[in-house]
């Protein structure tokens, strides 16, 4: 592999663009060329070749601009790369719900507390107990909260996070510092499957399997005081980092709907190289039901995680007998890291209404950007990127470069760099609870197999992933907190 | 008939090889929840008929996924054995011997998020049957 100019994986010929920033030139149906970040150390993780086809396969939906665009944290998904970021054309662009993912509105959400770890280090075993018995988690896993009705179900899908809110999950200023308040607009309950209403009815409250958590974490080391200090974040606090989605409702929303994009794909004869690619325009009526159910899952995601958040800090009132004022658990920020956005962006020096498809990507708008709370006007938007679950995950925030390269993305991120199938086989001689203990993590689980899959040795280092967007100037490094605590399914 | 594991980066998937097409479907059901939940633990003492149309093989086995699926995700019923009933080209019946999952008792491995499209495949090789689906869990 060439480390000057240009570098195959196989046939695929990558041109080096910045000493951070490959591109795959325009090639076959490709309609503008694919840019993938990434450092020579994360380099290698892209020789298999098939994330690399998926990020030429998206430069080939109809309406894309700019660049079909790559975080560094690419891995290989369905459909879209996992860490792919594409915009298309509002008005002659095309919306796919493989763009977006199963998981709609998976995403992460990071609080802070009063707590500074040596003072409650005895006491983490404790929390840990208690947040595994208060959020349910694992496969099928039923809510923390009891079934709602359809009726609670229909307001929470237009109302997202206010929703939980109103029936006491949490503080109304927590609304504040979350991606569109909580709840995106035009959500239409109408247009979800009763299969897909059903699977909602019982799952507010769960964490779900897979790569999904809760985690506790210790501020480690704090990069930029200023902003760190505005985030409210000081050495060695206690932080609280939840990691899900919107559960079986999003899934079957996005099955319901990969059904009417196969039809609309034919209807509008687009030509797709993988079908997961499935789409429609997102003007036509399919591409505006999608986006009205998608928001339904979106809303969905919020509350589950506000409904999390109240959980877990009541468990933490409860086991550590202090009062909520004491406690200080506040929301610092929530991200969606699965999601399609209509959004405004200058592209070639004229505003551009466009619709950017975030797959294993989080937004990092900048500065002053109407978008983002009040309180962080001054230093961006707070982007939440957790690592493997044995060794720290970071707080950025966005940056101008960010709205001028990526459509104001970011990573989301480690990004795995092998097979769940290998990674089961490498932790056969591991003892999972002497690892994480030796790595200083108390942790709870329902499924060995899942912990087997999630070990950090499956994952890229997430450092080498934020420091290449921090020197392509994308996103700013602000801290990094290391796991003392996590509860998996 | 063979099932193996396909290796992918982020999610699960997994080839199949029969001799005849309704042996894929069934082997697909059990390979299915296999991959949810330990089949070993589970006791075949009830019987579901599970149904799925779609046009042609590809939609309908993928179809047929899906319906196992929802199986699971609605009811919290995990196979262990599938007899197929009634194979046409747009239409599949079979019966699913298993029970109804308890966290206390069955030892569950991943939640799948969904049947994916990508590098979906059902074709006839060298006088076989074969299928390759890739999972989101």
């Amino acid at each position: 592999m060439s480390r000057e100019n240009t570098t195959a994986g196989d046939e695929i010929k990558l041109r080096r663009v910045a000493e951070w920033l490959w591109e795959i030139p325009r090639q076959g149906g490709m309609r503008v060329p694919g840019r993938i970040y990434a450092s020579e150390e994360l380099l290698p993780s892209l020789q298999d070749n098939n994330s690399m086809r998926q990020v030429m396969n998206v430069a080939c939906l109809p309406g894309i601009v700019g660049y079909s665009l790559a975080m560094p944290d690419i891995h290989w998904g369905y459909g879209f790369p996992i860490g792919g970021v594409a915009a298309m054309d509002y008005d002659n662009g095309v919306i796919s719900p493989g763009g977006v993912g199963y998981d709609i509105n998976c995403g992460v959400r990071l609080v802070r507390t009063n707590l500074v770890f040596r003072d409650v280090e005895e006491k983490i075993p404790r929390l840990v107990e208690a947040l595994f018995s208060s959020i349910p988690s694992g496969v099928g896993a039923h809510g923390a909260i009891p079934k709602i009705s359809l009726g609670d179900e229909r307001r929470l899908l237009r109302e997202g996070a206010r929703w939980a809110v109103g029936e006491g999950y949490g503080r109304q200023e927590d609304l504040e510092y979350m991606e569109e308040g909580g709840a995106l607009q035009g959500a239409d309950a109408d247009l979800l499957s009763e299969r897909a209403l059903e699977r909602g009815l019982r799952q507010v409250g769960t964490l779900g399997s897979g790569n999904h958590f809760l985690e506790i974490g210790r501020v480690e080391e704090i990069y930029r005081t200023r902003e760190a200090e505005i985030l409210g974040l000081f050495p060695d606090q206690l932080l609280v980092l939840i990691h899900t989605g919107s559960r079986g409702l999003g899934y079957q929303t996005c099955e319901d709907f990969l059904k009417v994009m196969n039809r609309a794909t034919g209807k509008y004869q687009i030509d797709i190289p993988d079908r997961q690619l499935a789409c429609t325009p997102v003007k036509s009526p399919e591409g505006q039901d999608y986006l009205a159910a998608m928001a339904c899952a979106a809303n969905y995601a919020w509350a589950n995680r506000q409904v999390i958040m109240s959980q877990a800090e009541k468990a933490f009132i409860r086991v550590l007998g202090i009062s909520p004022r004491e406690l200080g658990f506040f929301l610092i920020y929530d991200v969606c890291h699965n999601i399609a956005k209509i959004e405004e962006h200058v592209v070639e020096g004229k505003p551009r209404r466009v619709c950017v498809h975030r797959k294993g990507a989080t937004r990092a708008f900048p500065p002053n950007h109407p978008l983002i709370p009040k309180a962080y006007r001054q230093i961006g938007q707070p982007v939440l990127v957790p690592g493997d679950m044995g060794r720290y995950s970071f707080l950025l925030v966005g940056t101008e470069t960010a709205m001028e390269a990526t459509f104001g993305s970011t990573c989301h991120g480690a990004g795995r760099v092998m097979s769940r199938a290998q990674s089961r086989k490498i932790s056969r001689g591991i003892n999972i609870d002497q690892e994480m203990a030796r790595r200083g993590v108390v942790a709870r689980y329902q499924g060995r197999a899942t912990m087997a899959e999630e070990m950090p040795h499956s994952y890229k280092d997430v450092a080498a992933v934020v420091e290449t967007m921090e020197r392509a100037g994308i996103s700013k490094k602000v801290a990094r907190f290391r796991p003392v605590g996590i509860i998996k399914g | 008939m063979t099932t193996r594991e396909i290796e992918h980066t982020a999610d699960l998937g997994i080839e199949i090889e029969t001799a005849d097409l309704s042996g894929l479907f069934s082997e697909a059901a059990e390979a299915l929840f296999g991959l949810v939940a330990d089949s070993d633990d589970i006791n075949p003492k009830e019987k579901i008929a599970v149904s799925a149309m779609g046009q042609g093989w590809e939609e309908l086995f993928h179809a047929w996924l899906c319906e196992l699926l929802a199986q699971f995700n609605l009811k919290g019923f995990g196979g262990k054995r599938c007899e197929i009933v009634s194979l046409l080209h747009e239409r599949v019946e079979g019966l699913i011997w298993g029970e109804c999952l308890d966290l206390e008792r069955h030892r569950f491995y991943t939640e799948i998020k969904g049947v994916t499209y990508h590098d979906f495949k059902v074709w006839q090789e060298d006088g076989m049957w074969r299928a390759r689906v890739i999972f989101d869990v």
